[in-house]
């Protein structure tokens, strides 16, 4: 075992999308941030964000990725760029020797997930995929299951509708108006932290959220996706209809051991629910079934000229971020797993992959199987 | 309302006026009693007794219909068959948003629904019934596409897609495997501008006994059944077609046909119109 003393320096590889990973590596007393870094072709928006956040915690931002990590005796990479970019900055940190934090979605494309995997496996290091199975509400529910109250578990359903806008409604586009830019619109989106799916490449709401219920589901049942059959369909948001990705999904899923489950993803609108949306999880065994709502605990606040797209319940208790790097610190620690790992990440990726294949040909879609 | 001998105590709690000795002396010796008809038998009886009412020109309401609905298409007076669920105050309040426009477009139908072993119906096609009517009603056609999926380790579970048009589709999981007691239902609908929610889990109080506090589910008593019978008054006094036709039976069980075809082939069924 490691020192469990030892405070763990790190770098934050792009940081152009939340910024909730690296300020949750910030926050954790085993962690320290040293170093922002990124490649110099980068466009402006890109340096320019980076530069923001490193000016935010007083430590220099390097155009240059291989120098930060040769320059500053680094432990790990926090890695938060566009989703595209996700995979080759953990390969390139992993092949310097270095622990990898990954926002998510991992990639968007399977056979670069592959390519992390490997190179997680070849330098032997710890990689995590950021998720939300720490939720408090995830914690009761793991509890559950694994406590036997339930028996065997047979099936597993989340539904998970995020109630955000996405920019212009759906039909909001006027003849003669050009598409919406997706990336373009992403950029503008970083004000309100809608900007899931920054990046050149537009995704639909099974690539940019999929990750999270479907790391739910990996978590309760400890089982891999085989096969799925999805619908997808674009019905709320402009941007999604302009780019022909999905904003609303339906997917079954075949698991090992004869669990079966499904998925309901989508970006509904913030006019849709009252707090930031439904989101469940229904899971049946062999002697009951348990329902649970992610966003428990939660405390109700109403107040006079309250603004509209205030929540009026709010979630109070989460300590998923920091649970998360508790996790990862005692994956470094003790060698052992952390919650979610490469392999874990990229069997979700694949799934969704096979969603959104399925969604496209009408018929079920074997999950991609790691070579 | 005159009710069979055999039914002579259901019949006293009712009030009844009259008896009979059987349903065929009933509908010659006796038409002159009663204004209309309540079935409440088995599929195979159902049948006939609602051809022989509606036959009399009476104004019938029956539940439980068998699959072949043809003997019952040249109806001679009005024919509401029992969709009880469709009546729950919860549903009929979905219904209303989506009807007013208040939900936008129909997108997505999700329903989860458990029953205990003694409450689930022996049929399959009846156990999905229900809910493949709550959604071609909901989205106001039958399914373009479905797509099923059972668990082996679990036969009383049943999961499927339904895919209707303009993109909208209905996904349901039924299991017939809760220990015995209450079951639970949800039903979400995602529509383009707005959604709703009726969900048991919001709808549960709490009760204090010692160690955890047990789920009391808050309950809508038979008002189903009320809504239902109200409905078959009016349109009868109204002189219009029931709310329920005998088209919304054939295309759900048109439908809940599709979803047993798919369960059985392991395929995707497509292109089967019936409405």
């Amino acid at each position: 075992m490691a020192n469990p003393e030892k405070t763990f320096r790190a770098c934050v590889l792009s940081v152009v999308k939340h910024d909730y990973l690296p300020r949750a590596v910030a926050a954790h007393p085993r962690f320290e941030l040293l170093v922002v870094a990124d490649d110099a072709d980068q466009p402006d928006w890109v340096h320019e964000r980076n530069q923001r956040f490193a000016d935010e915690f007083g430590i220099p931002y390097v155009r240059d990725v291989a120098k930060a990590i040769a320059e500053h005796d680094l432990d790990l990479a926090a890695v938060s760029s566009e989703a595209e970019r996700h995979c080759d900055l953990a390969v390139r940190a992993a092949d310097a020797g270095l622990h990898v934090i990954a926002d998510k979605p991992m990639s968007t494309r399977l056979s670069e997930c592959d390519q992390l995997v490997e190179a997680v496996q070849r330098n032997n290091i710890k990689f995590l995929l950021w998720n939300r199975n720490y939720l408090p509400a995830l914690i009761q529910a793991k509890e559950v299951v694994q406590s036997g109250a339930i028996g065997e578990l047979h099936a597993i359903h989340v539904d998970f509708y995020f109630s955000k806008d996405a920019g212009p409604p759906k039909g909001a586009r006027q003849p003669g108006d050009p598409p919406i830019n997706w990336l373009e619109r992403q950029i503008e989106a970083h004000a309100d932290g809608s900007d899931g799916g920054v990046g050149i490449e537009a995704m639909g709401e099974l690539q940019i959220e999929g990750i999270y219920p479907l790391g739910y589901i990996r978590m309760l049942t400890g089982a891999d996706v085989r096969r799925v059959f999805a619908r997808t369909a674009t019905h709320f948001h402009q941007a999604n209809v302009d780019n022909n990705v999905d904003d609303l999904a339906t997917v079954s899923l075949e698991l090992d051991n004869g669990i079966v489950g499904s998925l309901c993803i989508g970006r509904i609108g913030a006019a849709s629910h009252p707090d930031i949306g439904e989101i469940k999880i229904h899971a049946i065994g062999s002697r009951g079934g348990i329902v649970i709502t992610e966003a428990r605990p939660e405390v109700s606040i109403h107040y006079r000229d309250q603004p509209p797209l205030e929540f009026k319940n709010k979630r109070i208790a989460n300590e998923n971020d920091f649970l998360l790097m508790d996790d990862f610190a005692r994956a470094l620690d003790t060698g052992c797993e952390p919650i979610l790992n490469a392999r874990g990440g990229r069997d979700i990726a694949a799934t969704v992959f096979a969603a959104v294949e399925s969604g496209e040909t009408g018929q079920p879609v074997e999950v991609t199987p790691l070579k | 309302m005159p009710l069979n001998d055999n039914d002579s105590l259901a019949g006293q709690s009712l009030g009844q006026a009259t008896t009979t000795k059987s349903t065929e002396a009933l509908f010659t010796e006796q038409a002159n009693d009663f204004d209309a008809v309540v079935i409440d038998a088995n599929p195979s009886q159902a049948a006939s007794l609602a051809k022989a009412a509606t036959a009399l020109g009476k104004p019938t309401l029956v539940g439980q219909l068998p699959g072949d609905l043809d003997v019952l298409s040249q109806a001679d007076a009005l024919l509401m068959p029992a969709h009880t669920w469709r009546f729950l105050p919860s549903i009929q309040a979905v219904k209303r948003s989506i009807d007013a426009g208040k939900l936008g477009e129909p997108c997505l139908l999700r329903i989860h629904r458990w029953l205990p072993p003694e409450s689930t119906p022996e049929s399959i096609a009846e156990h999905i019934l229900p809910d493949t009517d709550l959604a071609c009603w909901m989205f106001g056609g039958a399914p373009e596409k479905v797509w099923t999926l059972q668990s082996a380790a679990n036969p009383d579970y049943i999961q499927f897609h339904l895919g209707f048009a303009n993109d909208g589709m209905a996904m349901i999981d039924i299991a017939g495997s809760l220990p015995a007691a209450d079951g639970y239902f949800s039903l979400s609908m995602i529509g383009g501008t707005g959604a709703a929610y009726a969900d048991d889990h919001h709808n549960m109080n709490l009760l204090y006994s010692g160690g955890q506090p047990n789920a009391l589910r808050t309950n809508q008593g038979r008002a189903d059944l009320t809504g239902q019978l109200q409905e078959f008054v009016e349109a009868i006094s109204e002189q219009r077609e029931a709310a329920v036709t005998l088209a919304d039976t054939s295309r759900a069980a048109a439908a809940s046909a599709q979803v047993i075809e798919s369960a059985q082939t392991k395929q995707v069924i497509e292109g089967k119109e019936c409405n």
